[in-house]
């Protein structure tokens, strides 16, 4: 939604800076991005990264020699013990690629052919607000722009009647609730028309988006009419070209009145596509029900969908939470990049799954037969990528006996900001935004393309 | 959706800058900056780069060999040019991995710099302004525009009309439009100074303070919650109500620096000025469990010290955190110097989930405050009453001490709320003992428990109010582990827990008092162990309690809590009080004997708490009538002057710590990795005098020498009247900021303002005044190419309103505005589910005034602002903002048309306008266009109202059901009406008005 006077601005701003965001910088593999956020941290042990050896040791001290004295959060600093708890769950080598994936995320497995997993992901914060906001922003603080305001800002929209930037929130099981910011989704010191676009399950998934009662679309269509006019007249008296701006943005929004229940309809969706995605799927809210809502725009369009689901966050009593919160997210995920796949969109779409950190080895509160819990660990974890751009069916980076710290080709956030920038046809060190006297970058001075996973 | 990345033409004011031979700081210094400092600036060395650039003697100095960057008068010698002309890639410079460029038209004022000599200049903002002479009779402002406008051929505009004049001034000075009979008034009013009294009046209202407020609650990043994971409430209101007083009270705004940056340090303080320093505690505070203090207590005052540059200096100092500042010549040293200004209050690392954190001052009411005087002066009368009835007590109650009960004993027993086991209790098996609904508490009262007890193992749980859990008890409870008292108030043991051990540990076998006390603080330093009538120092094992343990239920004895061990010996005498016992009181309670055992003690041997229980017990059971009535008195009034001082709302503020925090380098910037010592000290390039504290600190912002302050003020409120600062870049002054439109106007404007005691009022009739503020805003097609944003100002300002004002002026054209100034934030309309969605409890919109209130006193929840606020451009208040920020989204144009709080304003506008419009339509039109434009509709408006009003009274009076809906919009009463379908069409009418691009337009 750029607008004729920030247009003006950031042109002249360009014209004196030598044009320093003429994109895109080369050919793009993927036109638009689904970014699946598994907010709370999601236990690589328990999911991707396993760690047979962890049988023979369960339950004895976590060594020295891997914690290497490395900080951990203010709940686990004043234990005494670091007991290590392996995973309860079966883990089995999937498809051609024979990737590792654990039982509870059994869709994911079979489609495990078309993913890129990355198990050498690593992040500097160890908590959520920090971690999310890192993720998301490429810093910890509150103020910068997140990864899909500055796409939305560096490539617009491909749909004049849609956002560029798309937000979808779902909540997950009690245990490991985290609130979410809206400034997640914010477009920090870029123009708030960057912001991400929060479309919800109420009633109007865009605020304000019905028409009141009583006052239907054609009441509307005469209401804009005489609007249009009085603007226009107005127009032809100050001559101030934003009163055109303004009228075409009431257009847009006539539009959205129409294309926004269009895209959220389900009904036009067969029954074969409905039961692909789950149960859930007919429940507004729910992350099936998103992640069907999040194809939808993909072919109309919008530039970057963010789904955030939360409820990742298993400090204690893993076994009962954790399975909660991937009966609600394996199928639809799963389902989301065959739906893609099969829709020729694959090729261009760029599907990302993972959280803001991962969990640790060592056990957290009481460690049983069945219970353990786990808490936040930044050293490594594990997402997976798909589609535009990056590589099918291979695995990049490893961890050691503990899934604690990285052994093989480490991946930084500002490394995955980086290839994701790089699949969009963006060098990221060329997509950039004066603010305080900085060229400010998503990367900020960091990041490098993991040229291995991109194809 | 416009593509951003076409280039368009280079604007005519920037073309209109070059046109003037270069200049350093004007045309060179922001090439060298943008272009090379990042690699030749001052922090070069630690890159292994041996050019700077940022110095003059290092940028024309011998390279070696002979060779130099810049070679005065000789560009062809200038090795810099020959760099930035190779045909070589590998030498060509800016390298390609900086992704920048210099363009021809650059290269051309470097050539034609150096050819000139290559005069260098220190950067113009660390220059003192200077008044440049303006000749007499000419208002300063017009004099600077015109001049430069005459240089590049364009004159001004003509003036605006009266109406729109009168609008503008109004939205600026009050942030509401005129009302048309104030409009009538102006018109009117032929006399040579109406404006002058237009201006006197608006700047003498309320209103004036809430418009000035509002921006400064921006820069200030005020918000009523603490703005990490949870979110939950802060009370900081009453520092944005010390805001508005000032304001009101048009307080000089070098006082006005000086008290919010160093209140607490001025001679004598007030409350006042200890709440003005909440100003530095308005940054967001983590409470989130697992977070490291340390890391925490860095980024609050990073924030504090990245605010007050930005808000005075308008320096971005925060670039000099992990490295020497690549543009501005502010060292990574310095910017630890500035930190040591405010990093030393004894704050948490770890700030309290809900409410404030200290340090904090209690900040009452002017009504609580008087309340406040009242009941002291009522408690100092009824504490004389009793103290002049007590001389004759001593003889009485040696009379009455002969004639005591065997056996009797006394305790305080005010606001005691419960008493158990005056029998022992005798513990041998590991059963609990239930003693019922007794002594429940939460986290925010202030409490006291205490028990006799005799311990045979030293081991066990003494009692407790807790699930059995371990990890998650939830509650409060007591247990002894090899003799030492263990007290924990604990949600989860983990994380959200203030955990204790005593430092000494209970004789065996032998009875003794337990007292604790805990004052609802919420910290480890609120809860005092006192034994056998004497203090005991705790250790503290986690002190980072969040949430609420309170749990109903029982009180359990002798087992369980989540402890495995049971207590084995004997309790009695359990009290528990809703209250915060003294020492005094506790050593009274502590006294074993009964009151006859003390009185047969000879008197110089009783000791100090036996004589004060004997003394306290004679004036409750033995003393007159009158004399218990007085005593019963005093307590009262002064339970009730406590329980109201608890009523009474705190403010975050500063309070120095009286030894300085020592202050490191931190490498990196990363709070874990500290390097030089430094102390306090105010960056070398502003100044060499010393600051050693945060009062001469703010002494020197406000400091005739100091060459920003001024500058940056009168730049943001001169961005308030035309949309754009003379430095367009707020926020940054420096080397990397905007070149001034108007650098003589600005500097004049700057020791004008400083030179008439820093008066803000002074400083709006300046610009109010000018022929540059008055010119219309309309704009013709040659100047709208040339000067698209109008900084060469040969036109008035046009642009939309702030959102707080699209808003207000809604609320206020309708007569729905509730002018209440000051008190606790509000919550008008939100749509449900916003706050929910993203988790937690979901927001509570409030009835009746709080739906009304300007929009300066919405709730503002950081991790959920107001929706409206945020489509509109609002500042987030997650840190500093200085700068307007203007868009315009579809999303917007959705909030103007069908959000509630519009559609009842319209509504309600409208059954304004058929009150007060009389009878015809036309009549009514134009009333609804004075009250929201202050203008009267033209004749092509008024037929496109009248085409709306026709169609939407045949729709909704063919359609009765669907005016009725149309009109239940909002909690405001409809009005009685013969024909709703009628009011419905003229509702629609008056939502048009207020969606007019003229409406939310400042024209």
């Amino acid at each position: 939604m750029q607008t004729r006077r920030n247009f003006l601005t950031l042109a002249a701003a360009q014209a004196l800076l030598g044009a320093e965001n003429d994109l895109p910088h080369f050919a793009p593999k993927a036109k638009r991005v689904i970014y699946l956020f598994m907010y709370g941290g999601p236990s690589q042990i328990d999911l991707f990264d396993h760690k047979p050896r962890l049988a023979e040791l369960h339950g004895s001290d976590l060594p020295a020699s891997i914690r290497q004295g490395q900080r951990l959060t203010a709940m686990t600093a004043t234990q005494t013990r670091f007991p290590v708890a392996q995973s309860i769950y079966k883990f089995a080598r999937h498809g051609q690629s024979g990737a590792t994936i654990s039982e509870l995320l059994p869709h994911t497995a079979r489609i495990a052919d078309k993913l890129c997993f990355v198990r050498s992901l690593h992040t500097e914060q160890i908590n959520h607000d920090p971690g999310i906001t890192f993720l998301q922003t490429g810093f910890q603080l509150a103020g910068r722009p997140s990864i899909g305001a500055w796409l939305s800002y560096g490539l617009g929209s491909e749909n004049k009647d849609l956002p560029a930037y798309v937000v979808m929130a779902s909540a997950g099981s009690k245990l490991g609730d985290q609130p979410l910011a809206d400034r997640v989704w914010g477009s920090g010191f870029l123009p708030s028309s960057y912001q991400g676009v929060k479309f919800r399950s109420a009633a109007d998934p865009v605020l304000h988006l019905s028409n009141p009662a009583g006052f239907d679309r054609d009441m509307r269509r005469h209401f804009l009419d005489g609007l249009g006019e009085m603007n226009r007249d107005q127009q032809s008296v100050t001559g101030d070209p934003e009163i055109a701006a303004r009228i075409s943005q009431y257009e847009m929004a006539y539009r959205m009145q129409m294309s926004v229940p269009e895209l959220t309809d389900l009904s036009t969706e067969p029954a074969s596509v409905l039961e692909r995605y789950g149960p859930d799927v007919k429940k507004p809210g729910s992350f099936a029900f998103h992640c069907l809502l999040a194809r939808r725009m993909a072919e109309r369009g919008v530039r970057f969908v963010q789904l955030f689901h939360r409820g990742w966050d298993q400090h204690r009593t893993l076994p009962t939470a954790l399975p909660v919160q991937c009966a609600a997210t394996d199928q639809p995920s799963a389902a989301l990049v065959q739906d893609l796949a099969e829709r020729g969109m694959l090729e261009d779409t760029l599907v990302v799954w993972g959280g803001e950190f991962g969990r640790t080895v060592y056990c957290q509160g009481p460690l049983t037969a069945t219970e353990y819990g786990r808490d936040h660990h930044p050293r490594c974890f594990t997402m997976w990528l798909a589609g535009g751009g990056i590589r099918p069916g291979i695995t990049h980076g490893a961890t050691d006996d503990f899934s604690y710290n990285i052994t093989e080709d480490p991946v930084h956030v500002h490394d995955l900001h980086a290839t994701i920038l790089h699949c969009l046809g963006i060098d990221h060190t060329r997509l950039t935004f004066k603010f305080q006297g900085r060229h400010y970058r998503l990367t900020d001075v960091h990041g490098n393309v993991v040229k291995k996973i991109v194809s | 959706m416009v593509h951003p990345k076409s280039l368009a033409a280079l604007s005519f004011f920037a073309a209109s800058l070059l046109a003037q031979p270069p200049q350093f700081n004007r045309d060179i210094r922001p090439i060298l900056s943008d272009r090379c400092l990042s690699c030749h600036g001052q922090d070069a060395a630690n890159k292994g780069i041996r050019l700077r650039l940022d110095k003059e003697e290092f940028a024309k100095g011998d390279l070696g060999g002979g060779r130099r960057a810049i070679v005065p008068g000789n560009p062809e010698s200038s090795l810099m040019l020959q760099r930035i002309q190779s045909p070589n890639r590998a030498l060509r410079m800016p390298p390609a991995h900086t992704g920048t460029t210099v363009s021809s038209q650059e290269l051309a004022l470097l050539d034609g710099w150096i050819r000139a000599g290559a005069e260098w200049q220190k950067h113009w903002s660390f220059l003192p302004p200077q008044k440049s002479a303006v000749p007499p009779g000419r208002n300063a402002i017009d004099y600077f525009v015109q001049e430069r406008l005459e240089k590049v051929g364009l004159s001004p505009s003509p003036a605006a009309d009266r109406r729109t004049l009168l609008r503008r001034v109004s939205l600026d000075l009050t942030g509401l439009p005129p009302t048309p009979e104030e409009a009538q008034e102006f018109l009117a009013d032929m006399s040579s100074d109406a404006w002058s009294r237009v201006v006197n009046r608006l700047l003498a209202s309320p209103r004036y303070a809430e418009r000035m407020a509002i921006r400064w609650l921006d820069a200030s990043r005020y918000a009523d919650t603490n703005g990490y994971q949870t979110d939950a409430d802060r009370i900081m209101w009453r520092w944005r109500d010390w805001v508005l007083d000032a304001f009101r009270r048009n307080m000089p705004f070098d006082q006005f620096t000086r008290e919010q940056i160093a209140g607490d340090l001025l001679p004598g303080a007030t409350t006042a000025q200890r709440i003005a320093t909440g100003f530095s505690r308005n940054h967001r505070g983590n409470s989130e469990g697992g977070i490291v203090p340390e890391e925490y207590l860095l980024e609050y005052a990073a924030d504090r010290v990245e605010t007050m540059s930005t808000v005075f200096l308008g320096l971005t100092v925060g670039c000099a955190r992990c490295h020497n500042h690549k543009y501005d010549p502010i060292t990574q040293k310095e910017y630890y110097q500035l930190i040591a200004y405010f990093n030393n209050i004894g704050e948490p690392g770890r700030y309290l989930k809900y409410g404030n954190s200290p340090p904090m001052v209690a900040a009452p009411t002017p009504a609580q405050e008087a309340k406040l005087r009242s009941l002291r002066d009522q408690a100092e009368a009824v504490k004389r009453g009793f103290d002049e009835l007590e001389p004759v007590t001593a003889a009485a109650q040696a009379q009455w001490e002969k004639k005591l009960q065997p056996g009797l004993q006394w305790w305080p027993s005010e606001q005691m709320t419960a008493e158990l086991f005056q029998k022992p209790l005798v513990f041998t098996a590991d059963k609990p003992v239930d003693a019922g609904a007794s002594a429940e508490f939460g986290f925010q009262d202030r409490f006291t428990l205490a028990f006799r007890i005799k311990t045979s193992s030293g081991n066990g749980t003494i009692l407790h109010r807790m699930a059995d859990d371990e990890a998650s008890p939830t509650g409060y409870g007591l247990h002894l582990e090899n003799g030492k008292i263990q007290a924990h108030f604990a949600v989860r043991r983990l994380d959200d827990a203030i955990l204790l051990e005593s430092q000494r540990t209970l004789e065996k076998d032998r009875w003794h008092h337990i007292a604790i006390t805990y004052d609802g603080s919420r910290y480890a330093s609120g809860i005092q162990l006192f034994v056998d009538g004497e203090p005991w120092q705790w250790t503290v094992q986690l002190d980072a309690l969040n949430q609420d343990f309170r749990k109903s239920g029982s009180l359990i004895l002798g087992a369980g809590g989540g402890w495995p061990d049971a207590f084995r010996g004997e309790l009695s005498s359990f009290r528990a009080y809703s209250r915060v016992l003294s020492a005094a009181d506790v050593a009274m309670l502590a006294v074993p004997e009964s009151l006859d055992q003390i009185a047969r003690i000879p008197l110089p041997r009783r000791t100090a708490a036996q004589r004060e229980n004997l003394r306290q017990a004679y004036y409750e059971l033995g003393a007159s009538r009158e004399m218990r009535a007085a005593r019963t008195a005093r307590f009262a009034k002064a339970a009730e002057l406590e329980a109201f001082e608890q009523t009474i709302p705190t403010v975050m503020v500063m309070r120095e710590r009286p030894e300085a925090t020592p202050t490191f380098v931190l490498q990196r910037g990363a709070y874990d990795r500290p390097g030089e010592k430094v102390g306090r000290g105010v960056p070398a390039i502003l100044s060499t005098t010393s600051a050693p504290d945060r009062l001469t600190l703010a002494n020197w912002l406000v400091d005739r020498s100091n060459p920003l302050t001024a500058r940056v003020m009168v730049n943001r409120v001169w961005q308030m009247a035309f949309g754009v600062g003379l430095v367009k870049t707020t926020e940054d002054f420096g080397a990397q900021g905007d070149w001034p439109s108007h650098p003589e106007l600005l500097d004049w404007l700057a020791v004008d303002f400083m030179e008439n005691g820093w008066d803000l009022h002074h400083l709006w009739k300046t610009i109010l005044q000018s022929r540059t503020y008055q010119q219309s805003s309309s704009v013709t097609a040659e100047l709208r190419e040339k000067d698209p944003e109008n900084r060469l100002l040969a036109r008035g300002p046009r642009f939309r309103l702030p959102a707080e004002m699209v808003r207000d002026q809604a609320l206020f054209a309708s007569g729905l505005l509730v002018e209440t100034i000051g008190g606790p934030s509000v919550k008008p309309y939100q749509p449900a589910g916003l706050w929910s969605e993203n988790g937690g409890a979901d927001y509570k919109r409030d009835n009746g005034d709080g739906l009304y209130r300007r929009s300066l006193y919405t709730f503002w929840r950081r991790t959920s602002p107001p929706p409206f606020m945020a489509t509109f451009d609002s500042a987030l208040r997650e840190s500093c903002s200085v700068r307007e920020g203007r868009t315009n989204t579809p999303l917007q144009a959705l909030h103007l048309m069908n959000d509630v709080q519009f559609l009842e304003a319209a509504r309600v506008l409208a059954q304004r306008s058929l009150r007060e419009g009389g009878a015809g339509k036309e009549e009514r039109m134009r009333r609804m266009f004075a009250l929201v434009l202050g203008r009267d509709p033209r004749e092509a408006e008024i037929r496109s109202l009248h085409a709306m009003l026709i169609y939407a009274s045949d729709r909704f009076r063919s359609q009765p059901e669907a005016a009725l809906s149309y009109l239940h919009q909002g909690d405001a009463p409809l009005v009685e009406t013969e024909s709703p379908a009628d009011l419905a069409a003229w509702s629609t009418v008056a939502s048009m008005i207020l969606n007019l691009d003229a409406a939310v337009t400042k024209e």
